[in-house]
């Protein structure tokens, strides 16, 4: 009967999906629930004794405290700032690459030595770099007499954004893997026919080749956007959020109260913080993308 | 068969088949108990597991073994300032009782009173015992000093005026070099300068006083002298940084740990063989000397079983007993304490500068860093603090004024 065959099929289903279901929620959502859980505490691993329950304080403090609104801004300075230059690089870098040849495969294949490395041996290879005293690029600049004196990690007004050149260093080879991917992908008899109608590269390029790359740049600045948003690594090495508090991020924040002050409850807010602002800015760009692939596309 | 039975039987020691692990930190010390391990086993029979970390790695484990009671290690190296958390959270075995019924073979006479105070005690119990203290001590270049007709400076003042006559950058020479990096690094140099000027962090009743009126003042010579007498880089120097430039040969004055002093005579690390002194650091003139004292003790992991906390008490007694300490700073580790070691022809010969730590010992403060619970988040506040101060960020006031709005709230 196939009211039972149903039955027994959506049994087996669910039977073979269990496992997955389960390991998912271990490791997934219990630690998500006890993060939202602790976050309505002050609670210090250091001083368990003084664990009391504060509501939505540690709430709170994140926006008011000054340090924390100076860290959340500095985060949002890098991820669009880093995101958009990568974005704009790549692109270009794509349709550089374009056109398959050996040339082409070869610099390929060279642009994509920076990501391989992990960020924090490339903040390490920066900081060594740029340092006033010993560093190459920073001995040069010194004694040229460009730049802050102390050197440009370690000034106030350059610091962030010199973390951000280096995160575009590592990170628009992917950008342009990504786009690149997109590009080839595109239907060629739709291109040629658009040149034997006339239109110029410009036109081609804001009329055809955008429109239809849509997708792939919704990928690229999703992937990025998130992952420069938890910027930690390159930032804990070169300036450990210093000097003042120009470089300090929210994950550096978290880091800090919950694995060398182990406040739990304080560190488990930030962490929550962060993850909706992540889940707001791919909110945002996915509605972005989708009326703008409205609007060109008619769709 | 029957001979071999007598050789185990006559091998058997107290401590066969036991296993102490140290979580131990990346210090001067820690390759040294990994060669003092087989003396250890041929002794007690007990084996020795050193396990290295780096300072932040060393809290964060061990804090995860005290919380999770998971038995992790046995012994641990203990910061002079996690002290007050040891005791407050009673991490480690209150050792008061062994220290009194034992006192004669630990010949506590012997030590500083400094080290057994703030490397072991707090509130008058033992939560760690002494094991390697450093002095703070004013490394110097003889031959530049010689060269301009200096004598090692007297006191803070002479020490502010020297290094910025001994400073021409168009040689790449400064004249004093100290951590600026944010964070402990920076925290924990000014907190020392600070003290050597009569600063305090705490006040007479334990609250933070973090911008009382000699702590502002003692910040503004010190952003003084990063900005006029420090190699521009020192504003991102931790420890490691600041003794590099040191040894380079970049900077005539550095106060320091007596820990790294061993180094600059060695042509491998260092340009300046022969040419650095070892003095007291100087304090603010007409000031009552106190010398900043800090190191490690060696606390007991609290949760262990009881077998096993005397196991490594008896390990404690061993590495610190006169002969072995001395064995352990002749292989290297740069941490003396014992008074009987200042005055060894061996040491000596070894380090010409025990008398400069000796000097340190008894007029030692191990306070200057404070030792309460609270201590970590105070360090990051001061970390801030000072690091804005010397990025131009803030002034003085401002900044200790935003840090002990923030400390008062710890309270």
């Amino acid at each position: 009967m196939p009211y039972r065959f149903s039955d027994r099929r959506r049994l087996f289903l669910f039977l073979m999906a269990a496992p997955a279901v389960i390991y998912v929620a271990a490791i997934g959502l219990w630690p998500l629930s006890q993060g939202i859980w602790y976050s309505f505490y002050r609670y210090n691993l250091l001083r368990p004794a003084r664990t009391s329950f504060v509501g939505l304080q540690n709430y709170v403090d994140i926006f008011t405290d000054e340090a924390t609104r100076t860290a959340i801004l500095n985060t949002f300075q890098f991820t669009i700032f880093s995101v958009g230059l990568q974005l704009i690089f790549g692109f270009c870098l794509a349709l550089l690459l374009w056109r398959d040849s050996r040339f082409n495969r070869a610099v390929l294949a060279f642009l994509l030595v920076p990501s391989t490395i992990t960020p924090l041996v490339v903040g390490l290879i920066f900081k060594a770099l740029l340092g006033a005293d010993y560093g190459m690029i920073g001995y040069f600049l010194s004694e040229a007499g460009i730049g802050p004196r102390t050197g440009l990690l370690t000034d106030a007004s350059t610091a962030l954004w010199v973390l951000i050149l280096i995160d575009c260093w590592e990170w628009t080879p992917l950008m342009t893997l990504i786009l690149l991917a997109g590009l080839k992908a595109l239907p060629a008899d739709l291109l040629e026919a658009g040149t034997v109608d006339g239109a110029t590269a410009w036109q081609r390029f804001r009329l055809l080749i955008l429109p239809l790359m849509l997708p792939s740049i919704f990928l690229a600045l999703t992937l990025r956007t998130m992952d420069a948003f938890r910027v930690f690594d390159s930032v804990f090495v070169t300036t450990g959020g210093g000097p003042n508090d120009a470089t300090n991020t929210l994950m550096m924040l978290g880091v800090k109260e919950g694995l060398q002050f182990f406040n739990v409850g304080y560190a488990s807010a930030v962490g929550n913080v962060t993850l909706l602002f992540i889940a707001l800015i791919a909110t945002v760009l996915l509605l972005v993308v989708r009326r703008a692939d409205v609007r060109i596309n008619g769709r | 068969m029957a001979l071999m039975a007598t050789t185990a039987y006559t091998q058997a020691k107290s401590l066969d088949g036991v296993t102490l692990t140290i979580a131990s930190m990346n210090d001067g010390f820690s390759k040294v108990l990994t060669e003092l391990a087989p003396a250890f086993k041929e002794e007690t029979g007990a084996d020795l597991k050193v396990e290295i970390m780096d300072y932040g790695t060393l809290l964060t484990k061990t804090t995860a073994d005290f919380v999770g009671d998971t038995k992790g290690y046995d012994l641990v190296t203990m910061d002079i300032v996690w002290a007050g958390a040891y005791a407050e959270n009673k991490y480690s075995v209150d050792l008061t009782d062994w220290v009194k019924r034992d006192a004669a073979e630990l010949d506590l006479d012997d030590i500083y009173p400094v080290a057994l105070k703030s490397l072991g005690q707090y509130d008058d119990h033992y939560v760690a015992f002494p094991f390697a203290a450093y002095a703070n001590v004013l490394a110097y270049r003889k031959d530049l000093l010689e060269a301009a007709g200096l004598k090692p400076p007297a006191s803070m003042e002479e020490l502010v005026a020297d290094a910025k006559k001994l400073t021409d950058p168009s040689k790449k020479q400064y004249g004093f070099v100290a951590n600026g990096q944010k964070g402990p690094a920076v925290a924990q140099d000014w907190m020392q300068y600070n003290n050597q000027l009569g600063g305090s962090i705490l006040d007479k009743d334990g609250k933070p006083a973090l911008n009382s009126e000699a702590n502002i003042k003692s910040l503004t010579v010190y952003k003084e002298l990063f900005t006029e007498a420090a190699p521009p880089g020192a504003i991102e120097y931790d420890w490691g940084g600041r003794e590099e430039s040191f040894r380079q040969g970049m900077s005539a004055f550095m106060q320091t740990w007596s820990v790294g002093a061993a180094a600059y005579s060695d042509p491998k690390v260092s340009n300046i063989v022969g040419k650095a002194g070892i003095a007291v650091a100087p304090v603010a003139a007409g000031m009552t000397p106190q010398y900043g004292v800090g190191g490690w003790g060696l606390a007991i992991n609290a949760d262990i079983d009881t077998s096993k906390q005397e196991a490594a008490w008896t390990f404690i007694k061993w590495v610190t007993s006169k002969k072995i300490h001395k064995e352990f700073n002749m292989l290297g580790a740069g941490g003396f304490m014992r008074k009987s070691q200042m005055t060894d022809p061996d040491l000596l010969a070894k380090y010409d500068f025990l008398p400069v730590i000796a000097q340190t010992y008894e007029h030692g403060n191990g306070e200057f860093r404070p030792r309460i619970p609270e201590y970590p988040e105070i360090q990051d506040m001061l970390g801030t603090a000072v690091n804005s101060v010397l990025a131009g960020a803030a002034t003085p006031k401002e900044a200790l004024d935003k840090a002990q709005e923030a400390a008062e709230k710890l309270f």
